[in-house]
């Protein structure tokens, strides 16, 4: 109770300073405006910024779907296999810590302006973390589990439904959670850099106009839902787990 | 030793593959090896890009002042939601939510509050560095035992003592991680903020290079930012072994 007081006074204050702020003159409101000139702003984007917004998000989901389904897969496969992991994770843990940014240009030269770069280089970014992920928990699934399987005379398909999968499901729901972040960070990235469409873009030309209160209600539409992605999934998540036992 | 093997192996088949495929497509999109290595000895050599070394030092100095900012801020706001229980419940999920946005929604409004200069890409490194270090601060504490505290003050050490011989190698671990990630972070904020525009550093010459098409100077510019990025994490990585060794 008392901490929702708090946070819910923390917005207040922090909006009532910034509208001082912007009232007083301290900050050029050419740059910086304020919560009250944001507030018609949001009115005045919303019909394209909302399509660009679904645009966006249509296009993280199938570079979701994508990176959850080849991350997992390639995750397992390389895990299990103990040849391919030691030859391969030094090379998934670089691909996975370099800055995805760099290869953007080349991407873009290669696949163009508009929606393929964009899914390609949203899968590219969701990919590498679930699959390290993933990879890590197949490594570390109980060898006795693995071992009295066998000897109970499991064939190899039983072992990866039966001991392998539900051994690393709460590592793919962690890689998943993480996973979605990444791949909307992906899209708006693209988007802006090259984009034609889409809330990276939008925000791209608010930000080229100096259309500042329509960038600032823009900013707060993606926040906003990318924040309700995030603790739906986290809510999704702590059922699936309560539901586990 | 096989192991070792095959990865160079791999490695080797990999180039050959570029190699071939390189030579395949149009030069302007494919570069093959054999034809890097000419570019980036031009780069090095500051044929091709004579302000290379200015451009470098501009970037280093960005991530330098970023991380700074980043460390002070990230410490000062994770000690005291940590130390404050009501700030903490209150504004730790805040913060998290805060870190649930992809963090380059931010830069367009730094860009145009700060423009297209240094302040920009210090702003955003700062911004991405930012979070992982705060929230590393406070798992951190929480991670600390409340006996341990409670049986220090009883034999009477002082507040200092308690941080420097009970808090402090107790949550080390998490901290020097969040140190880390937020170093990371912070580079690829500078370089993303300046591909996506800026008028010099490493991320403008990458971005001239593949604006005009002169896609070996671009591979080789990459090459060259990619030693940085490499270089500022291993050195993170070893302060990172020297403070465990020291809580050891």
């Amino acid at each position: 109770m008392k901490v929702r007081a708090l946070q819910l006074a923390t917005v207040i204050v922090v909006l009532g300073l910034w509208e001082l702020t912007a009232r007083m003159g301290w900050v050029d409101p050419l740059f910086v405006p304020a919560p009250s000139a944001i507030a018609p702003a949001l009115v005045r984007i919303s019909g394209g910024a909302v399509a660009g917004l679904a645009d966006t998000l249509g296009k993280a989901a199938v570079a979701y779907v994508l990176s959850v389904v080849l991350g997992v897969s390639a995750g397992i496969a390389v895990g299990s296999v103990r040849l391919l992991r030691d030859v391969l994770s030094p090379y998934v843990i670089a691909l996975y810590g370099i800055p995805k940014i760099l290869v953007l240009p080349w991407i873009v030269l290669l696949l163009g302006y508009g929606t393929t770069p964009a899914i390609f280089y949203g899968m590219l970014h969701g990919f590498f973390p679930i699959m390290v992920l993933v990879m890590g928990a197949v490594r570390d699934v109980d060898r006795t589990l693995v071992t009295v399987a066998r000897s109970l005379g499991a064939t190899t398909w039983q072992l990866y439904w039966k001991v392998l999968l539900p051994a690393i499901v709460p590592s793919v729901l962690a890689g998943m959670r993480l996973g979605v972040v990444f791949c909307l960070l992906g899209v708006l990235v693209v988007e802006m850099f090259a984009g034609v469409r889409g809330m990276g873009y939008v925000l791209g030309s608010y930000a080229n106009g100096f259309q500042a209160p329509e960038l600032f209600a823009a900013t707060a539409l993606v926040s906003v839902a990318s924040i309700t992605i995030v603790l739906a999934l986290d809510h999704l998540n702590e059922k699936l787990s309560r539901w586990r036992g | 030793m096989t192991v070792v093997g095959l990865r160079l192996a791999l490695l080797a088949l990999l180039l050959a593959i570029w190699e071939i495929a390189g030579r395949l497509v149009n030069p302007l999109l494919g570069v093959p090896p054999s034809a890097v290595v000419p570019a980036l000895r031009d780069l090095l050599l500051l044929r091709s890009y004579p302000d290379l070394p200015a451009n470098i030092l501009l970037t280093l100095r960005e991530i330098a002042a970023a991380y700074a900012l980043a460390v002070a801020a990230g410490l000062a706001c994770g000690f005291v939601l940590g130390m404050h229980r009501l700030a903490g419940r209150a504004w730790g999920p805040m913060l998290a939510a805060l870190y649930a946005v992809p963090a380059v929604v931010w830069y367009p409004s730094l860009m145009l509050f700060f423009g297209l200069d240094a302040a920009s890409k210090v702003a955003f490194g700062f911004l991405l560095g930012f979070f992982p270090i705060a929230l590393a601060v406070l798992a951190g504490i929480r991670q600390v035992s409340p006996q341990l505290v409670v049986v220090a003050r009883a034999y009477g050490a002082g507040t200092v003592t308690v941080f420097r011989r009970v808090m402090l190698p107790a949550m080390l671990f998490t901290l020097v991680g969040g140190l880390r990630t937020g170093l990371a972070l912070c580079v690829i904020g500078v370089v993303v903020g300046e591909i996506l525009g800026s008028k010099a550093g490493m991320g403008a010459l990458i971005n001239h290079a593949y604006g005009l098409l002169r896609t070996a100077d671009y591979v080789a510019l990459v090459l060259v930012t990619l030693v940085m990025v490499v270089g500022s994490d291993v050195l993170a990585s070893l302060l990172e072994r020297r403070a465990r060794q020291w809580t050891e």
